[in-house]
């Protein structure tokens, strides 16, 4: 069944368009990345489906339920990790996953679960003192609650360190095999990539792709950028590089360095070449094609 | 069923702290007070039936204030934080919430007034007193939905504003305009017209009929029409106790109604 359908979901407030008539699908047993830069319409698109806001043309649906004429029946399979909450003052961590545990009418051990999400130790201290890091395990944790068959997280890994990130990944894996859809939003393409198995592109509230990883890189070009410092640059060296099997672009910048993008598989070549000419490499970089570069990468070659 | 899980994690956590004992602590102090006095100052005979005559002035001012106070901040300050988008992120619907934030508060509220009114009533009728337990019962109701009307007031502050100051603002000012300043208006205005000569001595029933409107004149109107035999309403048929009835249901459900409407149409980030 379709976890998640949007059909031409547009939000305006006022003048400003939030979102522009955004359609997908998300299908039970996959991973979706919901990629864009702040204020893209990433949290506005999944408020939309929490019924938080309401859209002013176009409509939503979980498991076939309406978000907004049915916002209850839409949520009850949903475990959600929401953008802008706050924990409850007074309650506990343990008391945080109780009150889910109750609302969804289910029958989890809320002991299991903190440990799940690695707090256990904090289970009993009031959630307002847990860091920004502990609070997003605990509300992930309160979004496990009841075995969801779609978990609707906004930034998951926001103020976790890169091995929070990682734990966290490996739940959502985990959750996956289970069968559940996972919908989650991230403006860090490292994140989006190590886990998803489609990712949609959001800018300026339009979604400007929907693919696979390594179709959107294929798309954009190679996406790795090595930047390669040698000794003495001249046009015949650029000219040589270029030409390597696999290159896509190679420009010379500040006069030494050679700025380089590629496919994974021709970094070496591009050395070799370079040392083949007699350029003597001083230094080796590489870089991820940013997300802004996709993106801007992505937008030159969809409208030119 | 979702409105029970809201309604006990709410009044839980909106118990706890020393400043809602504080609030709680007043209508009940008033009661058990005027318990203890109206055996004292009443006149004869002591009944529990009289006693509502007695304390229902005092009523009509504490119970409004412990109202405002313990229903402005229901929704606002889980809204102003974002602990409201857990809640709603969870198979909750606004109603469920909203119903809930309610019958919380207004539980709170009621469960106070009952506890104090039954001691109150042990202290009206020991040693000399009689009681009348119809009538008595029928007061305590009433002053249970008083206190239910002004929690509701105080929780329609709460819907229909963004932050927690301004809540208080709302329904701090409903209290200081219906409660403290209302009958001053009202004395104004027949003060001005005696003077205009456009009156004799008291306000036109008509207009009688819109001052007492206010929530506190009404439920002590309905405690002299119904309950309090050394009472009784005077005028015409729009003043009596039947039609104050009918406005003290209105007074219970609109203002949450409207309010309520406006909070489930509204984005609420």
């Amino acid at each position: 069944m379709t976890a998640i359908t949007a059909d031409g979901v547009s939000k305006r407030y006022g003048t400003v368009t939030a979102l522009d008539h955004v359609s997908l699908s998300v299908e039970e047993g996959e991973i979706f990345g919901f990629l864009g830069p702040n204020g893209a319409g990433k949290s506005t698109f999944i408020n939309v489906l929490l019924d938080f806001a309401r859209p002013t043309d176009g409509s939503a649906e979980l498991f076939g339920h309406d978000c907004q004429t049915e916002g209850v029946a839409a949520r009850e399979r949903v475990g959600v990790l929401p953008d802008g909450y706050s924990v409850f003052d007074r309650l506990t961590g343990r008391q945080h996953l109780e009150y889910a545990v109750r609302s969804k009418a289910a029958d989890d051990d809320p002991a299991e679960i903190l440990d799940r999400v690695g707090i256990s130790e904090a289970a009993d201290r009031p959630a307002s003192d847990y860091s920004k890091g502990m609070k997003q395990r605990l509300i992930l944790g309160m979004s496990l609650v009841g075995d969801p068959d779609l978990l609707l997280l906004d930034e998951p890994t926001t103020g976790l360190d890169p091995n929070g990130a990682a734990e966290i990944r490996s739940i959502l894996r985990e959750e996956r095999d289970r069968g559940a859809a996972i919908f989650f939003s991230s403006h860090i393409l490292e994140q989006v990539e190590a886990i998803c198995d489609r990712v949609g592109i959001l800018q300026n509230g339009e979604l400007v792709a929907v693919d696979t990883i390594d179709g959107l890189r294929q798309s954009i070009g190679g996406g790795t950028k090595l930047l390669i410092d040698v000794d003495e640059l001249d046009d015949a060296t650029t000219e040589a590089v270029r030409s390597v099997d696999g290159v896509e672009t190679a420009t010379a910048s500040d006069g030494t360095t050679l700025e380089v993008t590629c496919t994974n598989d021709a970094k070496m070549d591009v050395v070799v070449e370079l040392q083949r000419r007699g350029a003597d490499v001083m230094n080796f970089r590489t870089e991820e094609a940013s997300l802004e570069e996709m993106f801007a990468a992505y937008t030159r070659g969809g409208r030119a | 069923m979702n409105w029970r899980v809201i309604a006990r994690t709410d009044a839980a956590l909106a118990s706890a702290p020393r400043s809602t004992r504080l609030v709680l602590g007043l209508p009940a102090v008033t009661i058990l007070v005027a318990a203890y006095l109206y055996p004292v100052f009443g006149s004869e005979p002591i009944t529990t039936a009289r006693f509502a005559g007695f304390v229902d002035g005092w009523l009509a001012t504490v119970v409004p204030l412990t109202g405002v106070l313990l229903g402005h901040d229901a929704v606002v300050s889980e809204r102003e934080s974002g602990s409201l988008l857990l809640s709603l992120s969870l198979p909750h619907g606004r109603d469920d919430f909203v119903l809930g934030k309610v019958l919380s508060r207004v539980g709170l509220v009621s469960g106070v007034i009952l506890a104090a009114m039954i001691v109150g009533a042990g202290l009206v009728v020991y040693p000399f007193g009689r009681l009348e337990a119809v009538r008595f019962c029928g007061f305590v109701a009433t002053t249970v939905a008083f206190g239910a009307i002004w929690t509701n007031l105080g929780i329609a502050a709460s819907l229909s504003t963004a932050t927690k100051q301004r809540a208080f603002v709302v329904a701090f000012g409903l209290f200081f305009l219906l409660v403290l300043v209302w009958d001053g208006i009202a004395d104004g205005l027949r003060y001005g017209l005696d003077r205009a000569g456009l009156v004799d001595g008291s306000l036109p029933d008509p207009v009688r009929f819109v001052v007492d409107l206010e929530p506190g004149a009404v439920f002590q109107r309905i405690t002299a029409g119904f309950f309090d035999p050394s009472a009784s309403v005077d005028g015409p048929w729009y003043l009596g106790e039947w039609v104050a009835l009918a406005v003290f249901g209105l007074w219970l459900i609109g203002p949450i109604m409207v309010t309520y409407s406006r909070f489930a149409g509204s984005d609420l980030s």
